[in-house]
């Protein structure tokens, strides 16, 4: 079997890349929910609009630099290529990143918006023209719903395309099945949201219950929906032609098998669900009062981010020992 | 998929290869030849020789094949390129226009022959080129010149008088893993 030619940084962009998708679109479901007529949940949309276009701006620098010729990177963008995954998920992550800035942006207060612009050094500040200062100037958080919404598509293609980048290569077994695309896009988004419930409980100001409320539901949802395709996955899988039978041969039996029943499965998936759905249970039943226990929190929101960096982590390198033998 | 089948009369051509790996002998005159002709690093190859033994004591049996890049017809190395390096020329052969290339090696993971390599040297991909420097010239590929059993035949599918041609329409043979949908372009006679 020939050595991975993709690896660890691959992994993280992959990662990172979904991280940022899942984040902006938990955050702009925040926004868009509206609660006498303001958004229903603005910690968590702001939190999450001020996080998304971190880990997807470090992910691209990550891809840049795994390239052979990361000064030629640019070449991607003056070659239109529609038939090459990577080549549209390029212009993809461009415009989400930039989308996540401008969210970023019109999330922030005026003040902070100001104390942003005065640490501009005076000489290059001065220079702003009159017309882009306007624009700095503006009250963007009237645009928050109309940026949420235009994120939502690009926040789920960005998912998605994480999974398509490898589901689109035919050469390989592991990958290619029409569902790994949706695997990754609802990693990505329950990644996102395990971490706005950390980021939201390491916030000072204390979390609300009807934030937890709120993301407890959608994690909750977005693990189910995983298992629903992880399980369908390795069944279609197992009775499928013989290459893909050898190829899913990798996580059952094969050398990712422990990695993927025990941290990816195990600790990644069912663990944090079951914590969510113990801590969940008086809304669930209607019975007994829901209380926020911040260490159980945390620790199936760490795991939750845990089991997606698994799972990219086990698609990527046993993905490339498949092939057709 | 490509077939040998013959396009209008003087139709563009289209390059593949006959390989008759039964007469291999494992020799590798092919490999070192590439390497010379084509100046490929240390460590990495555009042809070589893949060996199966099969049977049991004492009745065994040793196989050579002979492998590289397919010249597909369809080449997945190419759809998967994001910047164009990786084309393909009207005469069917996939090149790598390494100005081009950034080095993301989506093709290498694409190919499903295991064709392409990471140059160490100039971080872009390589592979094989049909030595089209010296096709162009009329000449054949190093390594079908240089075999001593006769196993590569280089030629134009489209060509009704070439040996390539020929040799396909009275033999039988195979192409391997045709359900790729690569339409691969090394026909291996059986
Ligand atoms: S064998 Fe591989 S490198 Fe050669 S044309 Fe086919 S897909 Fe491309
Ligand atoms: S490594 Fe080069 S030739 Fe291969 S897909 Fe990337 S840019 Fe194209």
């Amino acid at each position: 079997m020939r050595e991975p030619v993709w690896e660890f940084l691959i992994v993280n962009y992959l990662f990172l890349g979904g991280l940022s998708a899942g984040l902006y679109f938990a955050s702009a479901l925040a926004t868009w929910i509206q609660e006498d007529g303001r958004s229903a949940y603005p910690r968590i949309a702001r939190w999450g609009a001020l996080l998304a276009p971190w880990p997807v701006s470090l992910g691209s620098a990550l891809l840049i630099l795994d390239l052979g010729k990361p000064f030629r990177f640019w070449k991607i963008f003056f070659h239109f290529r529609w038939r090459s995954p990577m080549s549209i998920g390029s212009w993809l992550l461009l415009a989400f990143t930039f989308l996540s800035i401008a969210y970023l942006w019109a999330w922030l207060d005026q003040e902070e918006r100001y104390s942003l612009q005065a640490r501009i050094p005076e000489k290059l500040r001065t220079r702003i023209p009159a017309r882009v200062q306007r624009w700095l100037d503006l009250d963007a958080s009237a645009w928050r719903r109309n940026l949420a919404m235009v994120g939502f598509p690009i926040a789920v293609g960005v998912g998605i395309y994480t999974g398509v980048l490898l589901g689109a290569v035919q050469a390989r077994p592991f990958w290619n099945t029409n569902l790994v695309a949706q695997m990754f896009l609802f990693s990505a988004l329950s990644s996102g949201t395990a971490a706005l419930v950390v980021a939201r409980l390491l916030d000072r100001e204390p979390v609300e219950l009807k934030e937890m409320r709120f993301l407890y539901s959608m994690d909750i949802t977005l693990i189910v929906l995983e298992l629903f395709i992880v399980l369908p996955y390795l069944i279609h899988g197992e009775l499928s032609s013989l290459a893909v039978k050898q190829a899913l041969a990798q996580v059952l039996g094969g050398p990712f098998t422990i990695v993927f029943w025990m941290l990816f499965m195990g600790v990644g998936l069912l663990l944090p669900l079951t914590i969510e759905l113990f801590e969940f249970k008086p809304v669930i039943l209607g019975k007994g009062t829901f209380h926020i226990q911040p260490r159980w929190a945390l620790t199936a929101g760490g795991l939750v981010l845990f089991g997606g960096y698994m799972l990219r982590y086990i698609f990527v390198f046993a993905g490339q020992a498949t092939g057709f033998r | 998929m490509a077939t040998k089948t013959l396009k209008s009369s003087k139709a563009i051509r289209r390059f593949a290869m006959v390989i008759d790996a039964k007469k291999c002998i494992n020799c590798k005159a092919c490999v070192v030849a590439c390497k010379a002709e084509n100046q490929v690093p240390l460590g990495v190859f555009r042809n070589w020789i893949d060996e199966e033994a099969s049977g049991e004591y004492p009745n065994l049996r040793m196989s050579f094949d002979p492998e590289q890049c397919h010249h597909c017809a369809d080449p997945s190395c190419v759809r998967v390129c994001p910047t164009g390096a990786s084309w393909q020329r009207k005469d069917g052969i996939v090149l790598v226009n390494d100005d081009d290339c950034i080095g993301c090696k989506y093709c290498i993971i694409a190919c499903p022959y295991n064709a392409r390599y990471h140059n160490p040297e100039t971080h872009t991909v390589g592979k094989c080129t049909f030595c089209s420097h010296r096709v162009d010239r009329g000449e054949v590929p190093a390594c079908v010149e240089t075999c001593p059993s006769k196993v590569r035949v280089f030629g134009d599918l489209h060509d009704p008088k070439s040996h390539l041609h020929q040799l396909l329409a009275t033999r039988r043979y195979e192409v391997k893993n045709p359900q790729t949908g690569n339409g691969p372009q090394l026909y291996y006679l059986l």
